[in-house]
């Protein structure tokens, strides 16, 4: 854990309409709509709801995503998450009871001969 | 020869597909099918498809439940889940009510789960589908039950003086004669007008 | 040959509720109490059991049939038509052994020319 990154938290009551961006991780508990690009981990809780795009280097989702996704090391989508959009990561990984509607794009090695 | 013609047991109703075997064409069936070897065309169940990591399947498939552990070239459609397991790789669009990825499968496609109210409802982990009869307990949500169709009557919520009050001249003490629409709150007696 | 529960080892068994419309081929065994339509193209043995149904040309290295066969037969090595079997169509092998009981409509040819 980088101790030198804060961790930023957007409270439940908090709706942000805009861009965010920023280099440490982050948690979201509210509203946002806009686009977000972080360097490190986003985290939507169960109370959260994102209606944007979002770039991370790693997404954890237990709450409401709506956008494109992308994001350079993975994906989590838990099992009371709600995910409508496109994901573009290399690990995507969805738990039993998450709900998601869109595509995913991760690398598959596929056999010669298929 | 004794030859069972019902061969009882575990061979029963579990078909098998072995590594070397390769079926090109049609199948269906009423029963699990394990795939060790090599599909191409269509599979259709009304149980479980489980592919291992030796299989491939190269078609469109309609299951109930699937369980990925190989490699799958076309569309999933299950009406209870799919499950892609860390060997499981998969292009195509996959369309089932709960889908599970686990981390290091591989998948590229369209995943729709609609709005999933089963995977909701079920909440706790059902696990492996082999083992799932969790039948979707909780319907989504109730449908609204009519009121309010009697005598022109606005609704329940509102007050139900004014109508009541013709009634009442009726004077009749016992409310349910009223209102038969079957109304939840039955009534009021309210000021007489 | 040990006859077991499961009647014949093999990896491959087609359940009984299956139907296959297609081609099937492959280097080992196969069982098929199922329905099978198509071609089989074997390198071991098939076994059609009691409840098999298969409408297909058949070629493989030996084959034993308790169930239904519609279509011609090639086995390299043996062709064995249980009691009970009903089958139809042209039979070539070098061996071929009829039980009594069973039912075979055909023609018959051992000069075994195999594959």
């Amino acid at each position: 854990m980088a101790q030198s990154e804060q961790v930023g938290i957007i409270g439940k009551g908090i709706v942000i309409k805009g861009n965010l961006t920023g280099g440490g991780d982050l948690v979201i508990e509210g509203r946002v709509e806009g686009q977000i690009a972080l360097k490190n981990h986003l985290t939507i809780e169960s109370t959260g709801n994102v209606q944007a795009d979002i770039q991370a280097d790693e997404l954890t989702i237990n709450g409401e995503a709506s956008g494109n996704i992308d994001a350079s090391s993975k994906v989590a989508i838990n099992a009371s998450a709600k995910v409508a959009g496109d994901i573009k990561a290399p690990r995507v990984v969805i738990e039993d009871g998450a709900v998601f509607n869109g595509s995913i794009e991760m690398e598959v090695k596929l056999p010669e001969d298929v | 020869m004794a030859t069972n013609k019902e061969i009882a047991g575990s061979a029963a109703g579990a078909t098998v597909i072995g590594p070397t075997i390769t079926i090109n064409g049609k199948l269906s069936g009423d029963e699990d099918l394990t795939v060790r070897g090599r599909v191409e065309g269509e599979v259709t169940l009304t149980k479980t498809l489980f592919l291992e990591v030796s299989g491939v399947v190269k078609a469109n498939v309609s299951v109930k439940n699937a369980v990925i552990s190989g490699v799958v070239v076309g569309n999933i459609r299950a009406t209870e889940s799919v499950e892609l397991t860390k060997e499981g790789r998969m292009v195509g669009d996959i369309a089932a009510p709960r889908v599970i990825l686990v981390d290091g499968a591989s998948f590229r496609g369209r995943i729709e789960m609609g709005d999933a109210s089963v995977s909701r409802a079920a909440g706790d982990r059902v696990g492996r589908p082999a083992r799932v009869s969790a039948r979707p307990s909780a319907p989504p949500r109730p449908p609204p039950p009519p009121r309010a169709e009697a005598r022109g009557m606005a609704n329940s919520k509102s007050t139900v003086t004014p109508i009541l009050s013709k009634m009442e001249s009726k004077s009749p003490p016992v409310p349910p004669a009223l209102a038969g629409a079957g109304k939840r709150k039955v009534v009021v007696r309210k000021r007489e007008r | 040959m040990i006859e077991r529960e499961a009647e014949h080892m093999a990896n491959t068994v087609i359940g009984s509720s299956i139907v296959i419309d297609g081609e099937i081929s492959g280097e080992e065994d196969l069982v098929v109490q199922g329905t099978v339509k198509g071609k089989i193209s074997l390198k071991e043995s098939l076994f059609v059991e009691g409840s098999g149904i298969v409408e297909a040309d058949i070629q493989t290295q030996n084959v034993e049939v308790a169930g239904k066969v519609t279509g011609n037969i090639n086995a390299s090595q043996k062709v064995e038509l249980k009691s009970d079997c009903r089958v139809v169509g042209d039979i070539r092998a070098p061996r071929i052994l009829i039980a009594d009981g069973a039912s075979f409509k055909g023609n018959v040819d051992m000069d075994a020319k195999g594959r």
